[in-house]
């Protein structure tokens, strides 16, 4: 029972981070209507220059971790003006662009791990100090994750509904061609999207980062859990993707706790494959017909 | 009773019910012409027919038996073809590929076929090739038959799609306004031909959308006028056309 | 001498994959990630087959055909109820789940540790031991696929598969079936990559699963990006200058530590390149959708 409490402790800590991802990829994928592999490249690209920056330079975290989180985001514009927004100036479909970005994905992670190496690296040595409430352990960084996962979750739903621009965004995903006929600012919107969403990777990413260390090809597997817990909430549905990655840190700690924490990936790509199958359009949104879509 | 009928179709898509009870028959042996301010609903009722939508209530009938709710590939099995509004041929195919594979018998489609009747699968292209060649002379793109499909113009690429549909030999045709975008010739002779069809085989049944009131008036037989997803008017064609209400409804005078 | 002949055999096992994948990717307009899968099955069932059953290799490589179009049946209901980006998404997710299954079922795979020692094929009782002898085994095996998937290509089922890429509703009111039409294109694309598993597993003699993972089924899609689909030139063109690449750059003396993050560094730009000049490939047909 102690056992099960902790996990779902740990499953709360977990469910902040997919949060986090799953607002980062949804931004893109709901607004522009593509899926961005790049995604991954921004996540990894900022916790490895907060690791430059704080072990090469000797530049202290609460120094190196903001510049960590602006690197993200400059990556993240800078690889939408040079490749995404070309193509999509060329009409390129979306298939095109999905490739291309796994392009980017795969350079930039191969990149960080000529400069860095392959292998894991972390930012925090020694033990963490850590609460014990009762049987539970917790740790001051996953009190840190609760808290800025939970923190950035709400107050983007809050931007969503008072923030006029971040509100164009949302609706830009139900209506592409609104931008233009309201005459929009269809660029600026584009690098907001870009930004927001390396914010949240950047976040999740040194958070993630400080408590277990990072190594050049988690990329994927954040992109992965992100991706997949706004397809399973809904991508339509805000608060979707949010119940989306707390029911996938739920199963893992439910999976962990029957079985063992190997099988993580096929709880959460099943739980990808049953809602797709039998809730096309995610878990938690109402139900519509295909003909509809 | 021989023919396509529906009957009682509804249709409520997005919280509109853009198909309200609909009947119609259409005969073999007659072209029957579907009428209609843009949005009437007529487009959607040939995707009823197809299979494309599901029919919220009512039914489709074809030579009395039942095709509601079968897959559009069932219903083109039937013998039931359609020509679409937005042309749709196969762009990465050469011209002569895109009618070649609307003739290939169905059972050819099989992975094993080739190995299994090699022989007879080069009969059945040959076969094939000769009748695709024919329809292609027919509509007059002979000359472009190995180009890339995706090189023709927008009228060649309707032209194309109406060959690929006659060459299939369907017992009944639905085209979605054929005529759009043909130059005058081009359309005098696709309705040329489409009269022949039915005068000469009266098992045929033609079904057309059109809005070139001159084109309903020479050739088809029976009008539905639809309006707002419902049938305003039916009857026959000088009837239908010359009633004030559809003058009024359609033709703004 | 040897290098070169080993350089051949792996473009053989490579062309086996590809030109299979081709009939999904290039022929249905399916951007499918799991080929992976299917090798990784492949060469599985045929090492477990031929060491713990004591089959001999033949009917080892045909039962492993076998038990891998069971699971390509398997994935491909599910994941051919969907197009575009589910699509991608439910193979993405399936070739998780197996590399996951790979990995971790240790009493069956010995997961990470790799299973060494697999008996070399022998066929009517004469052991291909030599690598040249390989070599022939191999050319005969990928030359009797790639005539049979020629035929494929040009028959009327790869024509309908075509039709189906460029227009699934116009295919479909000509009466093409796309959900039998394309799981036959994913099953046969499944069970060819099994044959390149039961090659390569034998060949090698050592198997683990780190060979069967996402980026081996990207790598596989990239080949096919590259060397453009639809036909039979571009899957070639693309396996033999990619396998070739890395053996390239080994010639201008990297070293072997940073030789693969180079490679995929240059994987990764291509990939871009080509999406910006020539998006259906050196000589392809097929556009992404
Ligand atoms: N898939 C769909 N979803 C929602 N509305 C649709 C859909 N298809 C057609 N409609 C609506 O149905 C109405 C009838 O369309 P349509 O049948 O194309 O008319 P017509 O062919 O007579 O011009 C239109 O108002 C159209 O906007
Ligand atoms: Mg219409």
């Amino acid at each position: 029972m102690t056992l099960l409490l902790q996990l779902l402790v740990n499953a709360v800590c977990n469910a902040a981070i997919y949060a986090l991802l799953a607002i980062g990829f949804g931004l893109i994928y709901r607004s522009l209507r593509f899926f961005n592999i790049g995604f991954g490249a921004v996540y990894v690209i900022a916790s490895y220059v907060v690791i430059a920056l704080s072990e090469t330079f000797g530049i202290p975290l609460f120094a190196s971790i903001p510049l960590g989180i602006f690197a993200g985001i400059l990556s993240s514009i800078l690889i939408d003006r040079l490749v995404f927004s070309p193509l999509e100036g060329y009409g390129a479909p979306t298939g095109v662009l999905l490739v291309a970005s796994l392009g980017v994905y795969i350079a930039i992670v191969n990149l960080i791990a000529l400069i860095f190496g392959n292998e894991i690296k972390i930012i925090t040595k020694g033990m963490e100090p850590s609460f014990t409430i009762g049987p539970i352990i917790v740790t001051r960084i996953q009190i840190a994750q609760i808290l800025i996962g939970w923190t950035g979750a709400i107050l983007f739903w809050l931007s969503i509904r008072k923030n006029t621009l971040v509100k164009a965004i949302w609706a830009m995903g139900i209506a592409p061609e609104l931008v233009i006929a309201l005459g929009l600012p269809y660029k600026r919107m584009r690098a907001i999207v870009f930004s927001l969403s390396a914010l949240f990777a950047a976040a999740a990413s040194i958070i993630t980062t400080l408590d277990v260390g990072i190594d050049p090809h988690v990329g994927m597997g954040a992109l992965l859990t992100g991706a997949v817990a706004v397809i399973v909430g809904g991508v339509n549905f805000y608060w979707g993707w949010v119940s989306g990655a707390s029911l996938i840190a739920l199963l893992q700690a439910i999976g962990v706790w029957l079985f063992s924490a190997k099988w993580n990936e096929l709880i959460t790509f099943g739980i990808l494959i049953i809602t797709l199958i039998f809730r096309p359009d995610g878990i938690f949104s109402p139900k519509r017909r295909a003909e509809e879509r | 009773m021989v023919g396509l009928k529906i009957k009682n179709l509804s249709k409520t898509l997005l919280g509109m019910e853009i198909i309200r009870k609909v009947t119609a028959t259409f005969l073999p042996g007659r072209i029957t012409a579907l009428v209609g301010p843009n949005g009437a609903g007529k487009t959607t009722i040939f995707n009823l027919i197809c299979g494309y939508l599901t029919p919220d209530n009512g039914a489709v009938f074809y030579d009395d038996e039942d095709i509601t709710g079968l897959q559009p590939y069932q219903v083109a099995r039937k013998g039931i073809g359609r020509l679409f509004q937005d042309v749709r041929i196969f762009e990465g195919m050469t011209v002569l590929e895109n009618v070649v594979t609307a003739c290939m018998p169905y059972a050819s489609e099989s992975p094993l076929f080739p190995f299994m009747r090699p022989l007879r699968l080069s009969r059945l292209y040959k076969h094939a090739r000769e009748r695709s060649c024919y329809w292609l002379e027919f509509v007059g793109l002979y000359a472009k038959k190995d180009y890339p499909a995706s090189e023709l113009s927008f009228g060649q690429q309707k032209l194309l799609a109406i060959a690929r549909l006659l060459s299939k030999g369907f017992r009944v045709m639905l085209l979605d306004e054929p005529a759009s975008g043909l130059s005058p010739i081009a359309t005098k002779k696709v309705m040329a031909t489409l009269e022949r069809i039915v005068s000469e085989d009266r098992d045929k049944t033609i079904v057309v959308v059109e809005h070139n009131m001159k084109v309903v008036t020479e050739m088809a037989d029976w009008v539905y006028f639809m309006n707002e997803g419902q049938v305003a008017f039916f009857g026959r064609t000088d009837h239908v056309l010359g009633a004030r209400e559809v003058r009024e409804m359609y033709l703004g005078f | 001498m040897n290098y070169i002949i080993h350089l051949i055999i792996m473009i053989a096992i490579y062309l086996i994959l590809t030109l299979g994948l081709n009939l999904v990717v290039g022929f249905g307009g399916l951007l499918s990630i799991c080929q992976a899968v299917f090798y990784g099955i492949g060469a599985y069932a045929t090492t477990l087959l031929m060491m713990k059953v004591g089959v001999g290799f033949m009917a080892a490589v045909l039962l492993s055909v076998l038990i891998t179009g069971i699971f390509a049946l398997a994935i491909g209901i599910p994941a051919l109820k969907f197009r575009g980006d589910p699509f991608v998404l439910v193979t993405l997710g399936f070739q998780a789940i197996v590399f996951t299954i790979l990995y971790n079922w240790v009493e069956l795979t010995r997961g990470p540790y790799g299973i060494p020692g697999i008996p070399r094929p022998s066929i009517a009782g004469y052991e291909v031991t030599e690598l040249p002898e390989y070599l022939i085994l191999t050319s005969l095996f990928a030359g009797v696929i790639i005539i049979f998937l020629v035929i494929i290509y040009r028959s009327p089922f790869g024509l309908a598969l075509k039709a189906l890429r460029d227009d699934e509703m116009a295919a479909e009111g000509l009466g093409k079936p796309p959900f039998y039409l394309f799981l036959g294109a994913f099953v046969i694309s499944g069970m060819v990559a099994s044959v390149a598993g039961s090659l390569y597993a034998t060949y090698v003699t050592y198997i683990d699963p780190t060979s069967f993972t996402l980026d081996e089924s990207i790598f596989l899609l990239v080949i096919l990006l590259v060397g453009g689909t639809g036909n039979l030139k571009g899957p070639v063109v693309g396996t033999v200058f990619l396998i070739l690449l890395p053996e390239a750059l080994r010639f201008l003396g990297l070293p072997d530590t940073i030789a693969p993050n180079v490679r995929q560094i240059l994987y990764g730009l291509i990939i871009v390149a080509f999406m910006f000049l020539r998006p259906r490939g050196i000589a392809g047909e097929f556009k992404l959708r």
